[in-house]
């Protein structure tokens, strides 16, 4: 079916005008010339209701005020958002709002990047008027990681709707009328065990709905936001890390319309504490004697020892990657593999059975394979070897006489002896493992939340990441590392070059 | 480029004579001896009077149950422009929000009373007092036991608005 081509239409908002396909709602038009007229109940990923009232505009000619969220623009519409029928009935809402808000932004999770904070402060008048006494509902324990603060809540429904539509389970009603309703649950579990209801916590504009993991945390204002991809499927969710003292507080989704839209997964969610973990490697270490006897190094003695050890040896060479590491560090090693005569890389990765998806938005599911970058690495030829939880798969490398390279694997299951037999053995990893043991050189490298890199998620598309967080020590980026070592082996850059981006 | 040479003119040997000078300075002196608005305090047996706008030390008010009144709210820390506040927020066994760690640096404190005027529960203040001798430095971090443990009184800040922080 071709779709027929859309119309444009031309309207005036605010004194600027703007053309947008036809359909469009006021609110989006005016989103498109960066003028945001407050909104509840309206978000982009959901349905709208135009319930909350709060997105009030006048609209020339017309007799009543337009809610904005739903109301089409047309041609040669003159849209006022900020004249003072529109502002004073927003005032007017805003008040009800407040009428029994418990106004405890102090000790509010949300503080600091509430709407009703925002748009109180910028629309609301200065002092309440009710004398009434206000009505109390507790907090709630909504199960997962869910808490509900009852007495914030603005009734926009964005939950209720995220649960009936996205997650197509629906768990959350509205309960009573007028202003007793609230939002509560059928039965006792809540939202509990359902994948993606860390979601609602997101889409409420308001403290209602908290984090239990975050609570108390950290403020807002204290976050520092880095755009990043979740490490903990190969959806390769986009995601904002929020640090806060050179750690990593919370992830929270960022809006990809291919990958992810506004959501991202519960198990995602919670899997950012391996990134806080302080048992590192933060010098690189040169094997003085036997085992364990090992000295910190600078880079440049490190680099030098490392391209001794591989460049005096003898035998075929072979690598171990991993799914966690970024293709610059997966090409950086191919290229030192090829240059020392070529040989095979394996790889492990945990995997699960089945996957999660989310009924909504359908290219988004939680996937089996539990790395962010396994298509990467096997677009670079790699194979993947061992079982589901990541283990086992490397006994023919244990004993491999050769050359051997071990990029980021943390050898968890490998023992002491792995790599005894090797004529030179190099060991990049972050954390300290009973596996690098017998590695001669052993070189800290960054998570990828400490640098700059990319991962291809399971549909194939490329996503940067940035750094979020300082590396800790002297540890460098993989991909830094292994091109300094090739460049000291004194072999050729690009020998992969055609296979770039393969 | 020319140097522009200023002759100084060198005084006469009656104008250097430090003697008059020195007279005017025993005068002065002797005036203030026997001048009864004296000015000077017998520190220690006699107390200086702190204005109740003095800012000092700082004291945590609590709740009649020995809780601390703040909640960890995280305006202090933010407001602080010396930046020697810090703070961790958590909850307490009542569901309440509470500090895990309050601590504030007072070497580091330039004492602008911030803190307090910021502060959305009146709970931390700073104190009419200024007698803080240590043995050593870290002394001079304070925690939240010894804030709640100060007897102090706290500081009235000036509100134009009420008289009675006059
Ligand atoms: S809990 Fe939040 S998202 Fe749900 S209706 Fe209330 S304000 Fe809206
Ligand atoms: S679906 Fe995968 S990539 Fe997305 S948040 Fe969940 S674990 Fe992360
Ligand atoms: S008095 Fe000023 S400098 Fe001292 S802790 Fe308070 S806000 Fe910071
Ligand atoms: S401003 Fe008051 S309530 Fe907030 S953290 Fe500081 S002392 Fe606690
Ligand atoms: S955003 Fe338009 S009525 Fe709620």
């Amino acid at each position: 079916m071709d779709a027929p081509k859309p119309q444009a239409v031309t309207l005036t908002i605010d004194e600027r005008e703007v053309t947008v396909p036809k359909g469009t709602t006021i609110l989006r038009a005016a989103e498109s010339i960066g003028i945001e007229i407050p909104r509840y109940c309206y978000h982009p990923g959901l349905s709208s209701p135009a319930q909350c009232r709060i997105c009030l505009v006048e609209v020339v000619g017309a007799p009543k005020l337009a809610a904005s969220c739903v109301t089409e623009a047309m041609e040669g519409q003159q849209v006022r958002t900020q004249s003072e029928p529109a502002l004073e009935m927003r005032r007017g809402v805003l008040e009800f709002y407040l009428a029994n808000h418990p106004l405890d932004c102090p000790i509010c999770d949300q503080s600091g990047e509430c709407k009703l904070q925002d748009y109180v402060h910028a629309e609301g008048r200065e002092h309440g008027r009710s004398r009434e006494p206000k009505r109390v509902f507790g907090r709630d324990d909504f199960g997962g990681d869910v808490l509900f603060y009852g007495d914030r809540c603005v009734m926009c429904t964005r939950c209720v709707r995220f649960m009936n539509e996205m997650a197509q389970d629906p768990r959350l009603a509205v309960v009573e009328r007028g202003n007793r309703s609230i939002i509560d649950t059928f039965f006792d579990e809540g939202v509990e065990g359902s994948p993606y209801s860390g979601n609602i916590v997101d889409i409420c504009p308001v403290g209602a709905l908290v984090s239990k993991d975050f609570l108390h945390k950290a403020r807002a204002w204290d976050l520092e936001h880095t755009p990043s991809v979740c490490p903990n499927c190969s959806q390769g969710c986009n995601i904002e890390i929020h640090t806060r003292d050179n750690l990593v507080q919370r992830l929270k989704p960022r809006d990809n319309p291919e990958v992810n839209q506004y959501w991202m997964c519960d198990y995602g969610r919670a899997r950012y504490e391996w990134l806080n973990r302080g048992d590192r490697i933060e010098a690189p270490l040169i094997r003085t004697g036997e085992r364990d006897a090992r000295a910190a190094a600078s880079w440049e003695e490190a680099i030098r020892a490392a391209a001794a050890e591989l460049g005096g040896a003898e035998g075929p060479v072979r690598a171990v990657a991993s799914a966690f590491v970024s293709n610059e560090a997966l090409v950086a090693l191919a290229t030192l593999v090829e240059a020392l005569g070529g040989g095979e890389i394996v790889f492990r990765s945990p995997r699960t059975v089945g996957e999660i998806p989310l009924p909504g938005f359908e290219k988004l599911a939680r996937r089996e394979d539990l790395a962010p970058n396994r298509e990467g690495a096997e677009a670079l030829g790699m194979k993947r070897v061992g079982t589901n939880d990541a283990t086992g798969g490397l006994e023919s490398l244990a004993a491999h006489a050769g050359k051997l390279v071990v990029l980021g694997d943390e050898l968890e299951d490998a023992g002491p002896e792995f790599g005894a037999e090797a004529a030179a053995y190099l060991y990049l990893g972050s954390y300290p493992t009973e596996g690098a043991g017998r590695a001669k050189v052993v070189l800290p490298i960054t998570t990828f939340a400490e640098e700059e890199g990319s991962f291809t998620n399971h549909a194939r598309i490329v996503q940067r990441y940035e750094p979020a967080l300082q590396a800790p020590g002297m540890a460098r980026p993989a991909a830094t590392v292994l091109e300094a070592l090739r460049a000291a082996l004194g072999t050729p850059a690009g020998a992969l070059a055609g296979r770039r981006g393969s | 480029m020319t140097i522009s040479v200023k002759v100084m003119r060198r005084p006469e040997p009656g104008e250097t004579s430090y003697l008059r000078a020195t007279l005017r300075g025993m005068a002065l002196t002797f005036k203030h001896l026997v001048n009864p608005k004296k000015v000077t305090v017998e520190y220690p047996e006699e107390r200086p009077d702190l204005s109740p706008r003095w800012r000092g030390t700082h004291v945590m008010e609590t709740h009649a149950d020995g809780r601390p009144k703040c909640v960890a709210c995280g305006l202090c820390p933010t407001v602080c422009p010396a930046n020697c506040i810090r703070l961790v927020g958590g909850e307490d066994d009542m569901g309440n929000r509470y500090p895990l760690v309050y601590e504030i640096d007072e070497f580091r404190c330039i004492f602008c009373g911030m803190c307090q005027e910021v502060c959305p529960v009146e709970a931390i203040h700073v104190g009419v007092h200024f007698e803080n001798a240590e043995y050593t430095r870290d002394r001079f971090v304070y925690d939240l036991d010894r804030l709640m443990a100060q007897e102090h009184p706290s500081t009235l800040l000036w509100d134009p608005s009420d008289g009675a922080s006059e």
